[in-house]
């Protein structure tokens, strides 16, 4: 069955960087981009720092001019690091000369149908994902590699770290299907970790600690990635080609939103991510950021210098590192080789959070994870640009308290003004309208002109609906995006005093579709408090100056509106009908898409288990099912000895599982249960021939409605 | 298959109790996704014969425990037949019988030969032999050790505070609460 990968193992390259062999890249071409770049942002924030400092100082400073000066500064340093990078990236895409360290453009058109030399291992690491969405994304791609004709050169890992016991068995069930409809066993592997130890990036460490030493190359990839064939092939001959690239990350396009919201977020990336990806790679070249999936590694060099250390102290700040991408990248260039991002249009996929409530947990993770970067700032040996990252990373956070603070000091000197007519804000009442000015063209210019590019495409039928529609989109998402960025502002903000307080962060699954309904108390709970947190503030400003208001308003609004805005944009009504919104992956899917939304729509029709059964279906699929039953114990080690103290333990819990069913064990218990082979074969028996007072109530209605279920599929990769 | 004969007069245990093993034989056999009533109906009536006379002699136990456990001896008997020189650890023959009989679609396929090794096909029999489900291929062991990163002599001081920190809450909610009077201070200093 299982065929061994060692004939196509081919010999590690070496550990040695090799020089660079990227046409034209030189220090000094770096040198000539990297200071272009900082000249301008340097001119933009010289020049906003110096109107501020006008606006506010011209009856001499008081402490709080003081202290908004200071938040001010690294504010309008981010925002003037957005708005070039925007225009950097507007400049590279509209001249007619394409931008040399373009690595998409670097393969010839017989390159590209080359025959690959390198065994490349793809991994999928999951924890409790949507078992359908993870191998049905598999399949599409493994079907697109085959079409290709390099699939011999791949093999696919699913490195689960799943807890719930539902999601491990449908897990198996789904692989070993997976592996019989594509003929894939030898090619298709799944490993379950007993110890989820450093979540993710331990769950990829001991991949490469296992089977590294058997690839040249490791595509990494999320839970919901989905990537073509063409473009897998592709990323590992330019890695052959260029055998000074450690890292290549493609920039993924965000596919298969259903809400709206869901839909913003992805019209958004798709109308005016290119240019910032463009600008991006014209800054970083050959330093550029791992963003954790949808890009290929080098393995010898990732196993030599990225394994990560442990962090001083305890968390949040200290211990296991959580945003582990940026630091393998930085450890990837300080070892000598270089991380690149691939600005590809087509061919990377993944799915964004359907609603706000979603992303917010998900930046709460991401929060501390950056957070924890402080230490790494001040470390030595990083590239520069590495030690930029790092600190872009933490201000992407850092920020919003710091214009919320920026926002208090502004509510604190519009009081004093009130009962000190003209002693601030009016002093320098030109400067500060000029600064609102440049503050309004930095935020809106480029997006402007981004749109203006768009409009005047002639071929914008092959990525949008129309140009009203796309015209209408971008009047409507900049609504969407004024309410949510003071939302964020004010959840950021939490998540960061938080984080320096030292709340933890639970390693909680994400929510990747908006199947589900919206939920409502959710909404209200999570929003309700910074709501009237709003209210009160805008309250405060009315009160104090209604010129002031005014002009805070448009923050207090959006914050205010945080319930109707969540609930209305965790909704499907979008205005697809009329094209709002839409982006190519949605007008003229890609075959791996169109093919994925075809399974999925198919896989998911099936019957559910009886509700009484449910909660625990997946452990009795693996008791009572013998070729359930037999897979899960096929795929557990074997233990090598067990002491008679840990016998004595499993059997009695087996005892009590049969006796009392599931729900008399804990979590642990039912994990030490389904661990052990011997058990697990033991119960099988013991259930079935288990009749009367030995045998739990919940038990005898399984058995009896084993059957009934059966008929229907037990995975929902069955057809 | 032999013609069905229905002769069955077990000399221990109640007709309640031996109807209540057929029902489970047949959805233990359900269960292995042999959907021929025929077949069925012939395995139920082979191990309740086969229960009945290990009944007799531990009638202290009941009816279906013995059928499931008479089931379960013609099934390991039956694999030990096919995949029996395997090197199939003992412990294991079960499972990955079952699973090999499952991978070669076998339910499927070759129901009517479940439990039944006569005239059963060369190319079932060669399916079931085929190497054992395993899950990943062969370890290639390497070493990914963490890289030390130099960070200087801030984690020192840092560690040294955040380890007083951790060991003393208080101090957290203090230095929270003189920020939260400060702001409260700078507040009503600028609105009186």
């Amino acid at each position: 069955m299982n065929t061994d990968p060692a004939s196509r193992v081919t010999s590690p390259v070496s550990c040695l960087p090799p020089p660079s062999n990227i046409p034209g890249y030189t220090a000094a071409a770096i040198r000539k981009r990297r200071s272009t770049f900082f000249a301008v942002v340097g001119i933009t924030l010289m020049a906003g720092v110096w109107l501020l400092a006008v606006s506010l100082g011209r009856n001499g400073f008081n402490v709080i001019d003081v202290i908004m000066l200071g938040v001010f500064t690294p504010l309008f340093y981010q925002l003037s690091v957005g708005f070039w990078t925007a225009m950097i990236g507007l400049y590279l895409l509209m001249r007619d000369k394409k931008d040399p360290f373009d690595l998409s453009r670097s393969l010839t058109e017989n390159e590209q149908c080359s025959e690959i030399g390198a065994s490349t291992a793809i991994i999928m690491p999951i924890y409790n994902e949507d078992v359908s969405c993870v191998f049905e994304g598999l399949r599409v791609m493994y079907l697109s590699l085959e079409k290709t004709g390099q699939l011999e050169h791949f093999d696919f890992f699913v490195l689960s770290d799943s807890d719930n016991p539902n999601k491990w068995v449908e897990e198996e069930l789904a692989w070993l299907e997976l592996c019989r409809q594509l003929d894939g066993f030898g090619r298709i592997f799944y490993r379950k970790r007993r110890k989820p130890i450093n979540r993710k990036s331990g769950n990829v460490s001991d991949f490469c600690r296992r089977w590294g030493k058997r690839y040249r190359y490791l595509h990494a990839l999320d839970a919901d990635s989905v990537m073509s064939g063409d473009l897998l092939a592709n990323m590992v001959r330019i890695m052959e080609k260029h055998p000074n690239i450690g890292i290549l990350q493609t920039a993924p396009r965000v596919f298969g939103a259903g809400t709206l919201f869901g839909r913003v977020m992805q019209f958004a990336h798709a109308a005016y991510g290119e240019p910032f990806m463009a600008g991006l790679n014209y800054l970083a070249l050959g330093d550029a950021t791992f963003w954790g999936h949808n890009a290929i590694i080098r393995l010898a060099p990732f196993i030599e210098s990225c394994g990560l250390p442990e962090l001083p102290g305890r968390e949040p700040f200290g211990g296991h590192i959580l945003s582990h991408d940026f630091v393998e990248s930085a450890l990837m260039t300080k070892a000598g080789y270089q991380v690149w991002l691939l600005p590809v249009h087509e061919g990377s996929y993944e799915e964004g959070p359907p609603t706000i409530i979603d992303t917010l947990k998900r930046d709460r993770r991401w929060c501390q994870g950056n957070m924890q970067h402080f230490w790494l700032l001040f470390a030595k040996g990083w590239a520069p640009l590495a030690r930029l990252n790092f600190f872009h990373g933490i201000l992407s956070y850092v920020a919003s308290p710091l214009w919320f603070i920026f926002l208090l000091c502004a509510t604190a000197l519009a009081a004093q003004d009130r009962h000190h007519p003209g002693s601030t804000v009016a002093a320098g009442q030109k400067a500060g309208l000029l600064l609102l000015v440049i503050t309004i063209g930095l935020l809106f210019v480029p997006k402007g002109l981004i749109l203006f590019r768009q409009l005047t495409r002639k071929d914008i039928a092959k990525d949008f609906h129309s140009k009203k529609a796309v015209f209408w989109s971008c009047v409507s998402d900049t609504v969407f995006f004024s309410i949510l960025a003071p939302i964020l502002m004010l959840f950021h903000s939490k998540f960061v005093i938080f984080t320096v307080l030292g709340r933890g962060v639970k390693w909680a699954s994400q929510r990747r579709s908006g199947d589900d309904a919206v939920d409502w108390e959710e909404s209200i709970l999570t929003f309700a408090g910074v709501s009237a947190f709003a209210l009160i503030w805008a309250a405060f400003a009315l009160w104090i100056n209604p010129t002031f208001f005014l002009w805070i308003s448009p923050v207090l609004f959006g914050i205010a509106l945080a319930i109707p805005f969540s609930i209305f944009t965790a909704g499907t009504r979008s205005g697809k009908s009329r094209g709002l919104f839409a982006t190519k992956e949605e007008l003229h899917p890609p075959r791996v898409l169109s093919q994925l939304q075809e399974n999925l729509q198919r896989a998911h029709v099936r019957e559910a288990p009886i509700p009484q059964l449910a909660k625990n279906y997946g452990l009795l699929q693996s008791l009572l099912d013998p070729y359930v039953n037999a897979l899960h114990v096929s795929l557990l080690r074997q233990r090598q000895r067990v002491t008679p103290e840990s016998r004595d333990y499993l059997d009695a819990l087996r005892r009590r599982l049969v006796k009392e069913g599931p729900d008399a064990l804990n979590k642990r218990e039912l994990s030490a249960v389904m661990y052990d082979p011997d058990v697990m074969l033991r119960l099988h028996y013991d259930l079935w021939s288990g009749s009367g007072d030995g045998l739990s109530a919940w038990w005898d209605t399984a058995i009896r409605q084993y059957n009934i279920l059966t008929r229907e599929p037990v995975t929902a990769l069955y057809r | 298959m032999d013609q069905l004969q229905i002769d069955f007069s077990p000399p221990t245990g109640n007709d309640a109790e031996w109807n209540d093993a057929y029902a489970r034989l047949a959805d233990y056999f359900r269960a292995h996704r042999i959907h021929s009533r025929l077949h069925r109906t012939w395995l139920i009536l082979e191990t309740l014969k086969r229960a009945a006379v290990t009944h007799g002699k531990h009638p202290e136990q009941s009816p279906t425990a013995v059928a499931i456990h008479e089931a379960r001896r013609m099934h390991r008997d039956w694999l030990r037949g096919i995949i029996g020189d395997l090197n199939v650890p003992e412990g294991r023959l079960d499972a990955n019988g079952r699973l090999a009989f499952l991978l070669c679609d076998g339910p499927n396929e070759y129901p009517d030969f479940f439990l039944n090794s006569s005239d059963a096909p060369l190319e079932m029999l060669a399916a079931m032999r085929a190497p054992i489900q395993q899950s990943g291929p062969d370890l290639a062991v390497s070493s990914m050790v963490p890289r030390p990163i130099d960070l200087g002599a801030l984690p020192d001081i840092a560690e040294e505070t955040s380890g007083f920190f951790g060991r003393h809450p208080w101090a957290r909610y203090t230095i929270l609460a003189v920020a939260a009077a400060l702001a409260t201070w700078g507040l009503w200093t600028v609105t009186r």
